[in-house]
């Protein structure tokens, strides 16, 4: 289940979703008209199904024929898994910025980190080290990068 | 190719069988053709050797001899899923090992587990392909809109078996799809109509009597293994292999508002890392297992030995 948090500023609509994408989400009825631009912000979703994943292809698919400019930031682990595996996943929009997955080599913890794609070109995909915030250990990129960054590649 | 004999040996230790290497097909099928119980792993590393594999089988014994069971025929390759159709569309396709030893050195003891259980009348039951004494708890599902419940259940304890969150919420996705087909895609009439074909996946409706669907969770200490089991054995094989084995990161995924689900759900868990293990009884009963081992990066996670196998019943 997935709650809505919608701002509007101008043209420009910025929806976070919260919660996991599946079966029971509608995403018209939560989001509403939208002409202008579509900010979609995917840092808290933590999954979505194969349900989930047609639902919203069929809804963003509609707003790209409609001309709605879209973008989507902050992209959770989850969501950029499925912008990989499907090259139509963001229909025509633009992803802005990703979380990107690591893991402490000292206390094994798991940590996130927020990168601009466009940074993550400059970086071809060299991703820094992160220091532990639990040990301060070195926490290293937890994923395969050409699997994980492939996107930016198409 | 590296690696192929040690795990070879490896497995058939693990399942009580003998094991033989011979250097061509032809030679492997005459064994076949006089000996019974075989179980063969074929290195189809590219089409030509399965040709040499397929031409040796029908030469011998015809496609479809009941000398030899796709069921019993094992095919080693390095290319994912998607890059060996010829495996995919073979009147001989059984299980699909993908060639990716170097993580676990002793994979082949893990798969002799399910090479065991191929071995078996019926292969239901997902105890025999964990670990010996593994405890195996169930899930049983009467509603159809408990499977979430079931899905968030799965996600915590498997948390709490100090799996990574980012694994575990993979592995619960992967229980996700298995139980929405058991729920929406296994009933059938008896004329095997799809009941459910065109419903909402968010309908809920009671699952009694041959609807009933049960979640069995096994966990060894290395691997976990999920099964999803519905009472129709209405899987359809071709069907099956040819969802698992479809990307869409080249081609666009087209939306389909004539069928209810989404068709990639499977495709998705296999890609994630997961293995699969489907056995079907026709009209009887259908038990779809993913595996997942639990490993101490995601990266290794989402590299771990797959395998896909697919064990029919008519």
């Amino acid at each position: 289940m997935v709650n809505i948090i919608k701002e509007q500023k101008g043209n420009s609509i910025t929806v976070r979703m919260v919660g996991s994408v599946e079966e029971s989400v509608e995403f018209e009825q939560l989001i509403g008209p939208v002409t202008g631009e579509l900010v979609v912000n995917c840092k808290e979703i933590p999954r979505i199904n194969s349900v989930g994943v047609k639902g919203w292809i069929k809804y963003f698919q509609v707003l790209q024929q409609k001309g709605v400019k879209l973008k989507f930031v902050e992209c959770s682990t989850a969501i950029v898994e499925q912008i990989n595996l499907i090259s139509n996943f963001v229909c025509g929009g633009s992803v802005e910025s990703i979380y990107v997955p690591f893991s402490c080599m000292g206390c094994k913890g798991e940590f996130i980190g927020l990168f601009k794609t466009d940074d993550l070109r400059k970086l071809k995909f060299q991703v820094p080290e992160l220091k532990c915030s639990k040990c301060g250990g070195k926490a290293v990129f937890d994923d395969i990068p050409e699997e994980y960054f492939g996107f930016l590649e198409r | 190719m590296p690696g192929d004999a040690q795990f070879a040996a490896q497995a058939a230790a693990a399942s009580g069988l003998a094991l033989r290497t011979v250097k061509r097909a032809a030679d492997a099928v005459k064994i076949v053709a006089v000996e019974e119980g075989c179980v063969l792993l074929v290195d189809a590393s590219t089409q030509a050797h399965y040709m040499e594999f397929e031409r040796a089988v029908q030469e011998t014994l015809g496609l479809f001899s009941s000398r030899l069971s796709a069921n019993h025929i094992h095919y080693l390759s390095s290319g994912d899923i998607y890059e060996v159709p010829y495996l995919i569309q073979s009147p001989l396709f059984g299980n699909y090992i993908h060639r990716n030893f170097e993580l676990d050195p002793n994979v082949g003891t893990y798969f002799g587990r399910i090479l065991g259980a191929t071995l078996e009348d019926r292969a239901f039951g997902c105890e025999r392909m964990v670990k010996p004494g593994t405890k195996v708890q169930t899930i049983q599902l009467r509603l159809a809109l408990q499977k979430q419940e079931a899905v968030e259940a799965v996600r915590n304890y498997l948390v709490a078996l100090k799996f990574q969150s980012r694994m575990a919420t993979v592995i619960a996705n992967a229980v996700d799809e298995i139980l929405m087909n058991a729920i929406f895609d296994a009933p059938v009439d008896s004329m095997g109509k799809h009941l459910y074909e065109s419903t909402s996946r968010a309908t809920n409706f009671a699952l009694e009597g041959p609807r009933a669907v049960d979640l069995h969770v096994a966990f060894d200490g290395e691997y976990v293994a999920l099964t999803a089991v519905d009472l129709f054995g209405s899987l359809d094989k071709n069907k099956l292999l040819t969802s698992i084995s479809k990307i869409y990161t080249e081609q666009e995924y087209r939306v389909k508002s004539s069928v209810a689900g989404a068709g990639i759900g499977l495709a998705s868990v296999f890609h994630s890392g997961g293995s699969f293990f489907f056995a079907s009884e026709s009209g009887v009963r259908t038990e779809v297992t993913v595996f997942f081992k639990r490993c101490d990066s995601y990266r290794e996670f989402k590299s771990q030995f797959r395998f896909l196998s697919t064990q029919f019943y008519f």
